[in-house]
C-alpha cells in the first residue's frame, strides 16, 4: 500500500503523459479517499514481494552526502552490471525504516531519462523498505548502466545537544551507515560527505576515512556484500537555519477578469537546538555570536507579482524589504522577532499576478498551469501542504493533474463578492516536501463565456431595484388623512413654477425676437426674417401660457 | 468642503426637488470629507485597531462574530483578572459590537467578505457622516435647515469629535454620539409634536445609546432638566407631557434590557432625577385638571397643602430608600464630576487617566477652533427667541461646557452642541449679510434656506415653519451697504477656510497616530518603531497558551487582544485591589516582588521601557501612580515618600531613593541598560527619556530571568523563575525521583586505546600535509 506521505518521482522535465490524473473523491465515497487515490505510478500492488535478483553487482557505487544544510540530500551514482544470463528489467533501492519515513524526495534517471520507481517488499527483509526502478531498457547479460539517485531526507539531522544557550554554536549529529546500503554486492564503494564548516566534533572512522577541509571521504570499499551495515556516526557544526514550515495553506483564486490572487499562510518552526536560559537583547544587538537564531530569510516569488503583503493577525509586518529581478521578486522577510530554537512564528504572505501567464483557453476549454508549492526559502522543508484552488463560479468538469501523488481532499464551496452558488474549490494534500517539489500542476476546467456576464448584470439589476424603490417610495402617499392644506400649497407651488417657466420661455423668445428685429433693421432682409418663423413659436408660447394661468 | 460647494451652487428657481438635491448633496459631502479626514491613520499606516480599549472592544466583536450574540451575552473571560475573571457580557455596553457584528453578519450574508477587523477599524469614520445628518435634522427643529447644513459640516470635521473617531479608534464614543445627537432629535421633535410616535422613536434611539455608552446617565438628566425648566418657565402643555411620560416609561424599560445596566435605572440616585420630574409633571397634568373643575380659592388652598405633602414626601421617600440601601448613592466617579479634587483625594486610579484631567484653555481652541468663539452667539440668539426646543439647546450647551471644563475627556459631549450653536451663529450671520443679493437674484446656496417661507417650503419642513420667527423676515431691512457686507462675508468665509484647515491639521498632527505603531522621522525617511507588535507577537507564538502575564493595566486589553494571553489586570480597572496588588509588586523589591508573582501564578512579566528611544510614555514615568495605588490599598508596605530623594525629587540617577533604585520597576526597566551605550557622546546607560545616567547600573536578577527585549528595547518580558530554578535545594539521593540508571561505561576498546583530539589534522601517510600558503 502506497501510504500518502513520503516518495514521489519525476524530475522537472516531466511529460503530461506521465502526470496524476486525480479525480475528486465523490460523495458516497467520502470515508474512503486514499482508496480513491488513482494514478499510474501506483502500479505496485501491495500484495505481491520482489525477490532480489543475485545476478545483479553494482560495479561502483558512488555516494555524496550533503549534510550542510538542514535536509541531507544524497546522489547516488550505480553502474549497474548484470552478472547472469537472462536480462534484467528492474533492481531495487534499499532503505531503512528512519529513512523511509523521513524520505522527502526520490528520483531516478539513466542518460538523461527518467525513470519509473514503485514501492515494493522484499520477503526476506521486512525491516527495510524497497523501491523498484524499472530500467528503461532490458539490461542484457554482462551489460553495465549508469542510474543517478537523488534522495533528500528531512528531519535526520538531530542537533546535539538539543538546548544551547543564546552565544553557543549549534552542533548537529548524523547517524548513517559507513556501507551504502543496496541488496546487491558492490565491486566499489565510495562515500563522500559534505559538511557546512571545518568544525568537527567527531567522526566515526571505517579504513579507509579521508578528511579534508570541508569534507569527509569513507572508502573506497573493495568487495561488500549486499545489506552490510556499519554504523557512521559524524557529530559537526552546523549553523546553518534549521527552519520547518510545520503547515503551508496555498490559495490561489483565479479571476477571469486577468487576475490570479496567491495567498500562503506559513507557520514556521525553529527545529534546530532550543534555545536554553535568557535571551539578552544586549548580547545580541552586541556580539552578534547568536549563530542559530535566524534573523531574516529570503523568499522568491515570480517576477510578475504585484501587490505583495506579508502580516501576520495583527496587522501588516513592517521589517521586510522587496527586490524586483528581472527574473523574480526577491522578499527578504523579517520575521517580527529573531526566531531561536524551539521559536516559532505565524504569517501570510500574498500577491497577484496576471493570468495570462498561467492561464490558457481555447473556447470555453481552459487549463490552469501552476506551482504545487513555491519558494518559501532555500533548503526548506514543509511537514504539510494544502493547496486550494479557487476557480470562478460556474467551473465544470474539473480534472486535476499533478506531477506526483497527492491527496485530493473533497471539493468545497468558496463565496465571495458577487456569488450566488459559490465558486468550487478544489484542495489537495502532500506531507514532507522540499524543494525539488516546486513544479506544476494542470487544471482543466470548462467555463461557459457567457457567465461573465453575471455578475455586471447583477450590479445593474441591484442598482435598478435601488432607484426604482427610491422612486417609488417618494411619490408613495400612506398618509390616511388628506392634508388639504400642504396639497393646496404644493399645488400652488407647482403652478407658480409653471408659470415661471414659461415666463422665463418667454422672456427668452422675447429677446431672440428682439435680436431678430435688430438684425432686420441693419439688414432690411424682410424676407429672411418671414422665413425664420419666429412668429408661430412665439404665438404658440403665449397661448400656453395664458392657458396655464386661467 | 461641502459648505463652499453648496454655496457656489445655484439654480434658476428653488422647487422641491432642487433644494432637496442641495440639502442631499451637502449633507453627502459632509460625511464624505468626515469620512476621509478621518483616514490619515489607514493611509500612513494601516488598517489596524489603535490604542488601549479598542483592543477590547475588537476582541469582544471577534468573539461574538465567532460565537454567536447568546454566547457573548454569556461570557466569562478567564483570560482576565486572573485569577477572578471577568464576566465580560455583564460587564460591557453591547451596543457596539452588536453593531459591528450586524454589518458584518449582513455583508455576510450578501457574500461580501470583509474582515470584521475592517469593520471595526471603519465604524467610527463611517457614523461620523449618521452624526453629521443626525446634527442637521436637530439643528433644522431648532433653528432652520440652512443652519442645519452648517452644524453638520462642523461636526463632521470638528476636531473634538474626530479625536474620538478616528479610523481604529473602535471605542463606544464613535456611535454614541450619533445616538447621542439623534435621541436629542427626537425628543426634540416629540416635544415640537407631541406625537406619540416621535416620543416612542426618541425611547427607541435612547435604548441603543444606553446599550452603546455609559455617556447615557447624560441624556437622562438632560432631558428632565429640560423638561423640569420648562416647567418652572410655565410651559407645561399637553405636548410636553405626552412625550415625556412616553419617553421615560420606554425608556426605563428598554434601557434595563442591557445587562449592565440591569435595575440601576431605578435604583441609583443618577437615574433618581428623571423618576422626580416623572411624578412632577404627573402632579403638575393632575392640578392642571382640578384647576378646570375647582374654584380660584378652593384651588390655591388646595395646591398649597398638596405640594407640600407631596414635597415632603418624595424628599423623604428618596432619603429613606438610599438609607435603607434600595437606592444607590452617588458613585465616585459622578462625584468626580462636581468636586474635581475628589478623584485625586479618594480614587487615584480615576485621577491617574490622562483624559480624566480637567480641560485647558489651549484645549478648547484646539478642539473648537473658532466655533469657541461663535458659539456664545448662538447661545445668545436661542435665549433671544426662546421657545420650548430653544430651552433644550440652552440647557445642554450650559451643561456641556461645565463637564468639558471638568474633564478633558467630555469635550465630545461639548462638540455636537457648539456645532449646532455654531451653525446657528453663522447661518444668522450669512442670513443678515447675503440678503441684499438674494432679492436681487434669486437665491445662492445654504443660507437662503432660512428664508425661503412657507409657500414655497416643502415636505422637509413641515414643523419648522410653523415656528418661524417674525424677525427673520424683518431683518432685511436695515441699510447695510454693499462694501461692509462683501467685506464681511469675504472675512467670514476666510474664517470658515481656516477653520478647515485647522482640523485637518488637527487631526492629521494630533489624533492620527495608533499609538502601538510608531513612527520616527529623519533624513533618510520614515522608521517605523513596531516594538509594541513585536512583543504582543512573541508572546503569542512563543508562550504557553494559558501563561499569566504580568503587567500594569494599561496593556492589559493590548495583551488580551495581540498576545491572547491571561492578564492580571486590565482597561477595565473594576477591582482597584488587584491593580494595587499589582502596583505593590512592581514597587516592591525583588524578594517581595516574588512572593506576590507566585501568589498570583505570574509566568511572565511584561514592562515599557523607553529609555532608549526616548519614549515618554514608559512604565518608569507611570510609576508613581503605580506606588500611589498601591498606597492606597498598602499603607504599611509602600509609602510614596520613600520613592522621592531627601528634597523631594523622583529621580533614576544616582541621587534617587535606594527604595526606587532596587524596585522591580526599576530593575526590570534598567536590567543590563548600564553597560549599553547609545552613541559616542553620552555615557554607558544613559537614560534618553529621563536624560540622565541611572543610578543602579551593575545588578543580577535572582527571581527573573530575561525572556525577551523588543529590537528598541521598549518592551521588556520577563520569565518568573520557578522555585527550583533559583535556589535549588538538595535532595538526598534516597528521595531523588529521578534517577541514574546508567553507569558511565569508557567507550576505549582494546584496540582503541587513545583519546581524540578535536579539530586535529589528519596526516595520511605518504601524502605531503597541505598547506594553507598555496
Amino acid at each position: 500500500m502506497v501510504s500518502d506521505g513520503g516518495w514521489l518521482r519525476g524530475g522537472t522535465g516531466i511529460t503530461p503523459q506521465r502526470v496524476c490524473d486525480i479525480r475528486p473523491p465523490t460523495p458516497k465515497m467520502e470515508g474512503h479517499l486514499k482508496v480513491l487515490l488513482l494514478g499510474l505510478l501506483v502500479v505496485a500492488s501491495s500484495a505481491t514481494y520482489d525477490s532480489i535478483n543475485k545476478d545483479l553487482i553494482n560495479k561502483k557505487f558512488d555516494r555524496k552526502l550533503d549534510i550542510s544544510s538542514q535536509l541531507v540530500k544524497i546522489t547516488n551514482k550505480i553502474t549497474l552490471e548484470n552478472g547472469g544470463s537472462g536480462a534484467v528489467k528492474s533492481f531495487l533501492l534499499a532503505f531503512t525504516k528512519v529513512e523511509k519515513d523521513n524520505l522527502s524526495y526520490l528520483n531516478a534517471q539513466s542518460g538523461g531519462t527518467v525513470l519509473k520507481l514503485a514501492e515494493t517488499r522484499v520477503q526476506e527483509h521486512r525491516d527495510l523498505a524497497f523501491f523498484k526502478v524499472e530500467l528503461k531498457d532490458a539490461l542484457q547479460s554482462g551489460k553495465t548502466v549508469n542510474v543517478e539517485v537523488e534522495i533528500i531526507l528531512t528531519q535526520i539531522l538531530e542537533p546535539y545537544p538539543a538546548i544551547i544557550q543564546q552565544g553557543e554554536k549549534q552542533l548537529v549529529r548524523y547517524s548513517g551507515n559507513h556501507y551504502i546500503l543496496t541488496p546487491y554486492s558492490s565491486n566499489t564503494q565510495t562515500t563522500t560527505v559534505t559538511l557546512p564548516s571545518p568544525n568537527i566534533e567527531s567522526y566515526s572512522r571505517l579504513k579507509p576515512t579521508t578528511h579534508t577541509d570541508t569534507s569527509i571521504t569513507y572508502g573506497p570499499y573493495e568487495g561488500v556484500a549486499g545489506f552490510s551495515e556499519d554504523s557512521m556516526n559524524v557529530h559537526f557544526e552546523n549553523n546553518a537555519p534549521f527552519l520547518t514550515v510545520s503547515r503551508l495553506e496555498r490559495v490561489i483564486e483565479v479571476s477571469h477578469w486577468g487576475n490570479i490572487a496567491i495567498e500562503e499562510t506559513i507557520d514556521v518552526l525553529h527545529t534546530g537546538a532550543k534555545l536554553k536560559g535568557p535571551f539578552s537583547r544586549y548580547d545580541y544587538q552586541r556580539e552578534h555570536n547568536s549563530y542559530s537564531s535566524i534573523k531574516s530569510f529570503k523568499t522568491i516569488m515570480p517576477a510578475s507579482a504585484k501587490d505583495v503583503y506579508y502580516r501576520d493577525e495583527i496587522g501588516n509586518i513592517s521589517t521586510s524589504h522587496m527586490r524586483v529581478q528581472d527574473d523574480a521578486v526577491e522578499l527578504d522577510l523579517r520575521p517580527r522577532f529573531p526566531l531561536f530554537g524551539g521559536w516559532k512564528t505565524h504569517y501570510k504572505i500574498g500577491y497577484n499576478v496576471p493570468s495570462y501567464e498561467y492561464l490558457y483557453s481555447s473556447g470555453d476549454e481552459y487549463i490552469l498551469k501552476m506551482r504545487i508549492l513555491d519558494h518559501v526559502f532555500d533548503d526548506f522543508t514543509v511537514d504539510e501542504l494544502v493547496l486550494k484552488i479557487i476557480l470562478p463560479e460556474g467551473v465544470r468538469n474539473i480534472i486535476l493533474e499533478t506531477p506526483y501523488l497527492v491527496e485530493r481532499l473533497p471539493d468545497a464551496k468558496h463565496f465571495t463578492y458577487l456569488d450566488t452558488v459559490g465558486r468550487p474549490v478544489v484542495s489537495v494534500t502532500k506531507k514532507n516536501l522540499v524543494e525539488s517539489h516546486i513544479q506544476d500542476f494542470t487544471l482543466h476546467y470548462q467555463f461557459p463565456s457567457i457567465l461573465m456576464l453575471q455578475e455586471p448584470l447583477l450590479v445593474v439589476i441591484a442598482f435598478f431595484i435601488l432607484f426604482i424603490t427610491v422612486i417609488f417610495y417618494v411619490r408613495l402617499d400612506l398618509t390616511l388623512s388628506k392634508d388639504d392644506a400642504t396639497e393646496a400649497k404644493m399645488r400652488v407651488s407647482s403652478y407658480c413654477e409653471q408659470v415661471h417657466t414659461h415666463h422665463d420661455k418667454r422672456a427668452r423668445l422675447y429677446e431672440k425676437l428682439e435680436e431678430e428685429l435688430q438684425k432686420l433693421k441693419t439688414s432690411k432682409d424682410v424676407a429672411q426674417s418671414q422665413t425664420a418663423g419666429f412668429r408661430p413659436a412665439f404665438r404658440a408660447a403665449n397661448r400656453t401660457l395664458i392657458s396655464c394661468i386661467l | 468642503m461641502g459648505r463652499t460647494q453648496a454655496k457656489t451652487m445655484s439654480s434658476m428657481s428653488s422647487p422641491l426637488g432642487v433644494k432637496s438635491l442641495l440639502v442631499f448633496t451637502v449633507l453627502m459631502l459632509a460625511w464624505l470629507a468626515g469620512f476621509l479626514s478621518r483616514l490619515f491613520a489607514v493611509i500612513r499606516f494601516e488598517s489596524i485597531i489603535h490604542e488601549f480599549d479598542p483592543w477590547f472592544n475588537y476582541r469582544a466583536t471577534a468573539h461574538m462574530v465567532k460565537n454567536g450574540f447568546y454566547n457573548f451575552l454569556n461570557w466569562f473571560d478567564e483570560r482576565a483578572w486572573y485569577p477572578l475573571g471577568r464576566i465580560v457580557g455583564g460587564t460591557v455596553y453591547p451596543g457596539l459590537m452588536v453593531t459591528s457584528g450586524s454589518i458584518h453578519y449582513i455583508l455576510n450574508l450578501l457574500n461580501i467578505p470583509v474582515h470584521i477587523r475592517d469593520i471595526c477599524v471603519f465604524l467610527a469614520p463611517i457614523f461620523s457622516g449618521l452624526t453629521a445628518i443626525a446634527t442637521y435634522l436637530l439643528t433644522k427643529e431648532i433653528w432652520s435647515a440652512g443652519a442645519g447644513l452648517f452644524a453638520a459640516c462642523f461636526i463632521a470635521v470638528v476636531p473634538g469629535y474626530i479625536s474620538r473617531s478616528v479610523a481604529g479608534s473602535y471605542d463606544n464614543e464613535g456611535i454614541a454620539i450619533f445616538a447621542l445627537m439623534f435621541t436629542y432629535f427626537l425628543w426634540v421633535k416629540s416635544v415640537k409634536t407631541g406625537s406619540l410616535f416621535w416620543s416612542s422613536m426618541a425611547s427607541l434611539s435612547y435604548f441603543y445609546m444606553v446599550s452603546a455608552w455609559g455617556g447615557y446617565v447624560y441624556i437622562i438628566n438632560l432631558i428632565p432638566l429640560h423638561v423640569f425648566a420648562l416647567l418652572l418657565m410655565g410651559r407645561f402643555s399637553h405636548r410636553l407631557y405626552t412625550a415625556y411620560t412616553t419617553f421615560y416609561i420606554l425608556g426605563l424599560i428598554c434601557s434595563m434590557q442591557i445587562p449592565f445596566v440591569g435595575f440601576q435605572p431605578i435604583r441609583t440616585s443618577e437615574h433618581m432625577a428623571a423618576a422626580g420630574v416623572f411624578a412632577l409633571l404627573n402632579a403638575v397634568a393632575v392640578l392642571k385638571y382640578l384647576q378646570s373643575v375647582m374654584t380660584r380659592a378652593e384651588f390655591r388652598h388646595f395646591f398649597l397643602v398638596a405640594a407640600g405633602t407631596a414635597a415632603g414626601a418624595v424628599f423623604l421617600a428618596v432619603v429613606g430608600l438610599t438609607w435603607m440601601g434600595i437606592v444607590a448613592p452617588w458613585s465616585g466617579r459622578f462625584y468626580s464630576l462636581w468636586d474635581t479634587g475628589y478623584a485625586k483625594i479618594h480614587i487615584p486610579i480615576i485621577a491617574s487617566v490622562s483624559e480624566h484631567q480637567p480641560t485647558t484653555w489651549f484645549s478648547f481652541f484646539f478642539d473648537l477652533h473658532i466655533l469657541v468663539a461663535t458659539f456664545p452667539v448662538g447661545l445668545w440668539y436661542c435665549i433671544k427667541n426662546i421657545n420650548d426646543e430653544r430651552v433644550f439647546i440652552v440647557l445642554f450647551a450650559v451643561s456641556a461646557v461645565y463637564f468639558a471644563g471638568v474633564m478633558v475627556r467630555l469635550m465630545l459631549t461639548l462638540t455636537p452642541v457648539v456645532c449646532v450653536l455654531g451653525g446657528i451663529a453663522f447661518s444668522r450671520l450669512f442670513e443678515v449679510y447675503l440678503k441684499e443679493e438674494e432679492q436681487s437674484r434669486p437665491q445662492s446656496g445654504d443660507s437662503s434656506d432660512d428664508d425661503e417661507d412657507g409657500e414655497k417650503n416643502n415636505k422637509y419642513d413641515k414643523a419648522g415653519k410653523l415656528r418661524k420667527m417674525k424677525h427673520e423676515q424683518q431683518s432685511s431691512n436695515d441699510g447695510l451697504g454693499v462694501n461692509i457686507r462683501s467685506m464681511v462675508i469675504v472675512a467670514v468665509l476666510m474664517i470658515l477656510m481656516m477653520f478647515s484647515v485647522h482640523c485637518t491639521w488637527v487631526t492629521s498632527n494630533a489624533y492620527s497616530s495608533p499609538s502601538i505603531v510608531l513612527a520616527s522621522y529623519s533624513q533618510d525617511g520614515r522608521q517605523i518603531l513596531d516594538d509594541f507588535r513585536e512583543a504582543y507577537y512573541w508572546l503569542a507564538q512563543n508562550t504557553d497558551t494559558d501563561a499569566r502575564v504580568m503587567s500594569w493595566w494599561d496593556y492589559g486589553y493590548q495583551i488580551a487582544g495581540m498576545a491572547n494571553r491571561t492578564t492580571l489586570v486590565d482597561n477595565n480597572t473594576w477591582n482597584n485591589s488587584h491593580i494595587a496588588l499589582v502596583g505593590k509588586a512592581m514597587s516592591s523589591n525583588e524578594t517581595a516582588a516574588y512572593d506576590i508573582m507566585t501568589a498570583l501564578d505570574v509566568d511572565y512579566v511584561l514592562v515599557i521601557f523607553g529609555g532608549v528611544i526616548g519614549y515618554s510614555g514608559d512604565d518608569i514615568n507611570k510609576f508613581l501612580w503605580m506606588v500611589r495605588i498601591a498606597e492606597g490599598e498598602h499603607p504599611k508596605d509602600i509609602k510614596e515618600s520613600d520613592y522621592f530623594t531627601d528634597r523631594g525629587e523622583f529621580r533614576v540617577d544616582a541621587q534617587g531613593s535606594s527604595t526606587l533604585l532596587n524596585c522591580l520597576m526599576y530593575k526590570l526597566s534598567y536590567y543590563r541598560f548600564g553597560e549599553l551605550k547609545l552613541d559616542f557622546r553620552t555615557p554607558h546607560g544613559f537614560d534618553r527619556t529621563r536624560n540622565t545616567v541611572i543610578g543602579n547600573k551593575d545588578f543580577k536578577l535572582t527571581y527573573l530571568e530575561e525572556a525577551y527585549t523588543t529590537e528598541h528595547w521598549l518592551v521588556r518580558v520577563y520569565r518568573v523563575k520557578k522555585p527550583d530554578e533559583f535556589n535549588r535545594p538538595r535532595i538526598p539521593v534516597s528521595q531523588r525521583k529521578v534517577k541514574r540508571r546508567n553507569v558511565y561505561l569508557t567507550k576505549k576498546t582494546s584496540k582503541r586505546r587513545r583519546g581524540s583530539i578535536k579539530n586535529r589534522p589528519v596526516v595520511v601517510k605518504g601524502h605531503r600535509p597541505k598547506t594553507k600558503l598555496t
